[in-house]
């Protein structure tokens, strides 16, 4: 690790399979460093204080709150936002799953869950319903009431193990 | 038709970009040379602003400009009246605009080059107050000798006072055989939108001041910006990216005015992103409602009188409370008939934060009060809740509280038996699992007008395009009706593919832009399926017809104009008030640890009365998303104050309800009873589901426990505390 003059560190970080060697100050915070640095404003912040969990990226495959890390924590690994999951032609499936059961609504939580739910599968391909509500219990949704979100990981998880 | 697309499920067509991280909501905007906006919030709920020094401020690094009251051009607004200051502060011509009323006023705004510029600067602002006194409690503010919070606004903090009153009150109450009455306590509820608010402003190409946040009427809030800078509507132009959320929340406006305000005198792009402490304290909340009642019934199940008393404390400023409350007041008799009736509904001012519109607007106050007078009857006469509902349901040419009869037709009979058949409600046993946990069942119901009331002329317009030779290659919708979240443009697609026949999925929606677009009305008043349907409906029906003349392209706008209503007699409240209502019955099953307090609902069965479902997946959506906010309502959210200063101002102190936290199982039954009005008979949905469900809950609790408890939340501690377990 090492600093410039002006206190800037020098940040090396691979987002979405792109690597970025930058400067930047030592207090920014993950989310707005992809957000503002990076320009991946589809990593959303709620509340700013780790507990809506719309800001959740991933980290070297595991889910975390990039409103709670600051930039420089990421140095030398790899990060994942919602924008690294899939795109529009080609779609993640649980992107796909939540398109098509409704898994949202205003969809400000979804990038969130999605990177949420994205390593539990991995980790439990065939979740039980109670093990999927265990699993979003530190999301915050407040359009949906939860069951379409839950609806759409079992779709998901359905289809990945086909 | 083989395009048949009103009552399918389809997806929705912007969940691809909100599941790819594509889509773009005011805070993620972003344009060449944007400055950065930080706004200082008042620090008191009530004190006169003798001075703003602004000089540090100013000299900052990165401060472009600070501007302050006396930069502002017409120096209020309002969505019902312009009673709240932009900017707090000396050097405005309108009158006590040097007044700050509540923490929600904002008194200075800093622009600089970078956020974190903006936000050291506005630290650096200096205000010089003067403290008045602080009024809380609208019952205290109402009484004669209180200080007057608006006096250019008359001699009283009454700002609003509706009567209704049908019959004669004390034949009434004499002919009954069971009296009941009670004094019902509703709190705050903030709307809690996962978005906080931001905007983005800048130039457009034709120098017109164009603002992009999110809002739920593109129209309001480019007459409420254009009024502040004095300037005619048509230098404003008012954009919706995507919105996260709204709830009625975002009716009123919070970072428009001033983000337009800094574009104009700056001629530079400007951005704002709110906090969430920022979000909580900066928009209104729901009208927490003290309500008096007495209720009477005869032995053999007949309402024969009902006398409410509603004061809602308004906060601060009208917002919509002249609206909200007067729904308040037709709500107040539940969906029944009652031969005789009196309610007197009061808004009074306070320093508390402004009360706003909030999903329902003033039905779940009065309808807490309404179902639980409801159920304690139906428990003094021996008789089922559902069954004593069934007797007194409103009916079809039965005259409602405002001496008129509801527009048909009426279901809420329908309802009830929906809910209860669902539930199983006469078969319904209760189970016993430990000797600490006790479970019992509720059932309330509910009714809500559709639209805008009140004398309104209702309208919504909309623009229909058909591209082509021979066949049909392009469809263009074009509609300002704001997408919060609820699936309205999932919705438009399908009413303009069912009229054309043709592809829903396919149909291009141009969306949200005043500039290129007539009035949509409000995204609220579950008006948007039912108004925006028949628009687009009715320009697709005009475009059709010219496509089939050979007009290429063929091209048609339609405003619909809905069915006339009239406000409120003075005295007695006699009006047509709405010219659409839904209605909803729920019943519910719960379990209370009489050792903790905590309530847990097992299940909800919603029967709603939608018309015609367009998009039924969408409607169990709001059906379930609607619950489980109205679940947080009743049992999980907690709003705290003291002395005007909100204490719960964060999500870790406000909490909303996490999945671990809602019904285990929400049962929606769609009943379908067209409204002759509605497009393919669709009436209103977005606000009914959260109706009925805390008085519900409440009546479960008493099932199970013995207990009424009449104030909202039924957290562990007031759960215990009407147990006796505690004081």
């Amino acid at each position: 690790m090492k600093t410039t003059a002006q206190n800037l560190f020098d940040l090396s970080v691979t987002v979405n399979g792109t690597r970025y060697e930058q400067a930047v100050e030592p207090r920014t915070l993950l989310s707005d460093f992809l957000r503002h640095e990076l320009g991946l404003t589809g990593t959303h912040v709620g509340c700013e204080h780790g507990v809506c969990g719309a800001c959740t990226v991933l980290l070297n495959g595991e889910s975390v709150r990039s409103c709670l890390m600051f930039a420089v924590q990421a140095h030398g690994r790899e990060i994942t936002t919602v924008e690294g999951l899939g795109t529009i032609e080609k779609l993640h499936p649980i992107q796909e799953a939540f398109h098509e059961a409704h898994g949202l609504q205003c969809g400000f939580c979804t990038p969130g869950i999605l990177t949420t739910v994205v390593p539990f599968l991995e980790q439990n391909p065939h979740p039980s319903e109670e093990e999927i509500r265990e699993a979003i219990s530190g999301n915050v949704c407040r359009c949906t009431g939860y069951q379409h979100i839950v609806d759409a990981i079992k779709l998901a998880s359905d289809r990945m193990n086909k | 038709m083989s395009n048949s697309s009103v009552g399918q499920s389809l997806p929705r067509p912007d969940a691809l970009g909100k599941v790819t991280g594509q889509t773009r909501f005011s805070g993620d905007l972003s344009r060449p040379g944007m400055l950065h906006m930080k706004i200082l919030f008042a620090d008191r709920p009530h004190a006169r602003v003798k001075h703003v020094e602004t000089g540090n401020a100013q000299a900052a690094p990165g401060v472009m400009a600070v501007f302050t009251a006396r930069d502002v051009p017409v120096n209020e607004y309002g969505l019902q009246i312009p009673d709240q200051p932009v900017l707090c502060g000396p050097g405005s011509d309108k009158p006590n605009t040097d007044i700050v009323r509540c923490m929600a006023d904002q008194i200075a705004v800093v622009v600089a080059r970078t956020e974190s510029e903006a936000e050291h600067a506005v630290k650096m602002i200096e205000v010089d107050y003067e403290d008045l006194p602080v009024l809380t409690d609208p019952l205290q503010a109402m009484k004669t000798d209180a200080p007057i919070l608006h006096p250019d606004r008359g001699d009283s903090n009454i700002c609003v006072h509706y009567k209704i009153h049908k019959g004669d009150m004390d034949a009434g109450f004499k002919s009954a055989d069971v009296i009941v009455e009670g004094e019902y306590h509703t709190p705050v509820q903030e709307h809690a939108y996962l978005q906080p608010e931001a905007g983005l402003a800048y130039l457009d190409e034709e120098g017109r001041i164009t603002v992009e946040a999110g809002g739920q009427w593109t129209n309001a809030d480019q007459s409420g910006i254009s009024h502040a800078l004095g300037m005619p509507d048509d230098r404003v132009r008012v954009i919706y990216p995507a919105i996260g959320g709204a709830f009625g929340g975002r009716e009123d406006l919070s970072v428009q005015i001033v983000l337009a305000l800094a574009v104009w005198k700056l001629q530079q792009p400007v951005k704002i992103i709110w906090s969430r402490r920022e979000s909580i304290v900066g928009h209104g909340k729901r009208h927490p409602i003290t309500i008096r009642a007495k209720w009477g019934a005869t032995r053999d199940g007949r309402l024969v009188a009902a006398e409410n008393e509603l004061i809602g404390d308004a906060g601060a400023y009208m917002y919509t409370s002249n609206k909200v409350l007067g729904n308040a007041a037709i709500t107040s008799s539940g969906p029944y008939f009652i031969p005789n009736f009196k309610t007197d509904v009061y808004g009074v001012y306070t320093n508390q934060l402004p009360s706003a519109a909030f999903r329902g607007f003033g039905a779940p106050q009065a309808l807490f009060m309404a179902e639980l007078q409801m159920n304690k009857l139906a428990e003094k006469l021996g008789m089922d809740p559902a069954e004593f509902r069934l007797n007194n349901a409103l009916q079809d040419g039965l005259t409602m509280n405002v001496g008129t009869p509801a527009p048909g037709p009426v279901s809420i009979i329908q309802c009830i038996h929906a809910a209860r058949e669902r539930f199983q409600w006469n078969k319904y046993r209760r189970r016993r699992t430990k000797p600490h946990i006790r479970r019992g069942r509720g059932f309330a119901a509910g009714f809500k007008n559709v639209g805008f009331s009140f004398g309104y002329q209702e309208n919504c317009w909309a623009k229909v395009e058909i591209h082509g030779d021979g066949d049909i290659e392009r469809v263009i919708v074009h509609h300002a009706g704001a997408e919060v979240g609820q699936g309205t443009h999932t919705v438009m697609r399908q009413v303009a593919a069912q009229v054309i026949d043709y592809p829903a999925e396919k149909i291009q929606l141009h969306t949200s832009d005043s500039a290129t677009q007539g009035n949509p009305g409000s995204a609220s008043a579950s008006r948007m399926t039912f108004m925006a349907g028949n628009a687009i409906k009715g320009a697709a029906e005009a475009a059709l017809a010219k496509w089939k003349t050979e007009e290429r392209p063929a091209i048609a706008e339609y405003k619909y104009l809905a069915p006339r209503t009239t406000p409120f007699d003075k005295e007695t409240g006699h009006s047509t008030p709405n010219f659409s209502y839904a209605y909803v019955a729920q019943a519910v099953e719960v379990e209370v640890d009489i050792e903790t307090g905590q309530v847990r609902v097992l299940r909800v069965v919603s029967a709603d009365d939608v018309g015609k479902a367009i998009n039924p997946d969408l409607v169990v959506a709001q059906i379930e998303g609607a619950i489980v906010q109205a679940h947080g309502y009743a049992v999980v959210e907690d709003y705290r104050t003291e002395n005007g200063r909100v204490l719960t101002d964060q999500l870790s102190t406000y909490l909303i309800p996490t999945i671990r936290d809602i019904p285990e199982k929400v049962d929606s039954v769609l009943v379908e009873v067209p409204d002759p009005n509605g497009p393919w008979g669709a009436r209103g949905l977005g606000e009914l589901p959260f109706l009925p469900l805390a008085p519900a809950i409440a009546a479960a609790i008493h099932d199970a426990t013995g207990v009424w408890i009449d104030e909202i939340p039924f957290t562990p501690e007031r759960v215990l505390r009407a147990l006796g377990r505690i004081r």
